[in-house]
């Protein structure tokens, strides 16, 4: 089996992150960058199967910045056999239908069984690139899996849904995303980080895939900064404090 | 910057909280090294006085040894020795990890089964202090046998006072090392009472208390026994760990410094190759210890930790 797992390098969510005053976009020097969590998650996921079935081959593929490749390093110290990383300055800032045309152009020459995915990514929140990558490949998205059994030509899991759980299964090709409930990620070890160095990762710009040239940015308008938490309000007990906080709770709605 | 509400000069403590780290170092070093030349001419008047010589007549500096105290270090002394500063080195960075690292690269949480099993269930706790709590249980360890043998081969002679006149003398070698007339070394047969003094501190004062208020910090702790928590209280152990930490690494500065300055190689083959000779035997195993730690040293990040953590637990993020 050959799954594709997608990666994506962001900001470390326990730093402070910001945007580019100028541009709108993400500041990559404000903090460490890192391969998302949910990534890795979904990397071990693939891992285990690999675990069971040595023959199976994992491939990440990244696009962003030269920085990325970094990323792409920790998912082969991880266990990953290869990787390819999209580098184009002209896709810098592309939004989710364009990062997902790109995507899709890089997995179709993989000739993947899975492709595994975070169900969203910790910077951009969207959640939508996956399942535009389904549409583009023409393949099933079983997307937000909480669990992921992989094999014989399908996949199944469960998802969340709003009151209980679905047991979802779909044939193979398939794009499949995965929740937080899913495998906790290893550490790469030792030997992990000396063989990521010889593993093969191919860099391709956006001219060596089969993708339309045309493209499109998310434009930020405008942006402000968080405002300062204000100091709550403190009640001193001069026998009318159950008054007050009444009166509190009905003024702003709250009962 | 805010302006002084009456025009008096600054005081001590604002200037010196407006000092820079590399100032404050180079003001304390400074301070220090006058103290040290003040303390040295005062040593050298004293000495030069009739009362004092017959003080320092009296007691040159060394009390008598009992009868049948062994002579010379023997060889499982000088293993109990680096194995003790083995541990104690990463004891201590790992103690400082654990004081200063603010997110732990990694968890760790006890398997609750096969040697050590509890009833209640294992906390979490970072792969620093999973570190620093196995070092110290190895620690203790070397200390139990090294307790056991010492007082089983009548070694424990040396490094225990057995009369009052250890005090007298240790002041005399006191006056002896500031005055810059050192004491002789006699180190493979008796100490000197200030050398004396300072190793029963280290081995029966500084490593209890460093037991005793690291214990009470650890997961180990009877957290739920009232009466013993109100006697002991958490924040007494908090308050006194990191000062024996600062115990330990001035005795080691000054331990080390007085080894290498009064006759190194026969100091450091009395030690590590158990001889009174004057070779380079010593001072070979000697720095092949350093060489075991530091390696040590090196090893002890996340990367090598984790593999070894999670034999005996989960290691996690």
């Amino acid at each position: 089996m050959k799954i594709v797992v997608l990666i994506k390098q962001v900001p470390d969510t326990a730093e402070e992150r910001t945007l580019v005053p100028a541009t709108g976009w993400l500041d990559r020097d404000a903090a460490d960058n890192v391969v998302d969590e949910i990534n890795e998650r979904a990397l071990e996921v693939a891992l285990r199967v690999k675990d069971a079935d040595k023959s199976t081959e994992i491939v990440v593929l990244a696009m962003g910045p030269e920085e990325a490749a970094k990323a792409i390093r920790k998912a082969l110290s991880m266990g990953a056999d290869s990787g390819i990383h999209v580098l184009d300055g002209g896709l810098a800032g592309s939004d989710a239908a364009r990062t997902a045309a790109v995507l899709a152009a890089a997995i179709r020459g993989t000739g993947a069984d899975v492709i595994l995915a975070g169900n969203e990514s910790t910077d951009g929140r969207g959640g939508v690139v996956p399942a535009m990558v389904a549409e583009h490949l023409g393949l099933p998205l079983v997307g937000g899996l909480n669990a992921v059994v992989l094999g014989d030509g399908t996949v199944s899991g469960e998802r969340s849904a709003d009151s209980g759980s679905l047991d979802v299964t779909a044939a193979l090709p398939a794009v499949v995303t995965v929740t937080e409930r899913t495998a906790e990620a290893r550490f790469p070890n030792f030997k992990g980080i000396l063989t990521a160095k010889r593993k093969p990762v191919a860099t391709v710009a956006a001219a060596d895939l089969d993708v339309a040239a045309t493209p499109a940015r998310a434009v930020v308008l405008s942006h402000s900064e968080r405002p300062a938490r204000e100091a709550g309000r403190k009640i001193e007990d001069d026998g009318t404090a159950g008054t007050q906080l009444a009166g509190y709770l009905i003024e702003n709605r709250l009962v | 910057m805010s302006t002084p509400k009456t025009k008096q000069a600054a005081g001590i403590t604002e200037r010196w909280n407006g000092l820079g780290l590399w100032a404050r170092i180079g003001v304390s070093a400074g301070a220090l090294i006058i103290l040290l030349g003040i303390g040295v001419l005062v040593a050298r008047l004293l000495t030069g006085l009739d009362p004092v010589k017959d003080f320092m007549a009296t007691y040159p500096g060394e009390s008598e040894l009992p009868a049948g105290a062994p002579v010379g270090i023997p060889a499982w002394l000088g293993w109990q020795h680096f194995l003790n500063m083995f541990f104690i080195f990463l004891i201590i960075r790992s103690g400082w990890a654990v004081r200063t690292t603010k997110r732990p690269a990694a968890h760790w949480i006890r398997n609750n089964k096969g040697l050590v099993k509890t009833k209640g269930n294992p906390t979490k706790i970072s792969l620093d202090l999973w570190f620093h709590l196995t070092l110290d249980a190895l620690w203790v360890l070397n200390g139990i046998v090294f307790i056991i043998v010492l007082f089983a081969t009548g070694q424990w002679m040396r490094i225990v006072p057995t009369s009052w006149d250890v005090f007298p003398n240790a002041i005399s070698a006191g006056l002896q090392y500031l005055s810059l007339d050192w004491p002789t070394d006699n180190g493979w047969v008796n100490y000197n009472g200030l050398q004396l003094l300072t190793y029963f501190i280290t081995v029966f004062i500084a490593a209890p208390l460093a037991i005793a208020t690291g214990l009470r910090m650890s997961g180990a702790w009877p957290k739920n026994a009232a009466t013993l928590n109100k006697v002991y209280p958490i924040q007494a152990a908090r308050a006194l760990h990191f000062p024996v930490m600062i115990y330990f690494v001035a005795f080691i500065v000054v331990h080390v410094t007085l080894v290498l300055a009064t006759g190194a190689l026969r100091n450091l083959n009395h030690m590590y190759a158990s001889s009174d000779a004057v070779n380079w035997w010593g001072f070979g195993i000697f720095a092949a210890s350093l060489v075991v730690i530091a390696a040590a040293w090196f090893l002890a990040q996340p990367l090598f930790l984790r593999p070894v953590a999670s034999l005996m637990g989960k290691v996690t993020k």
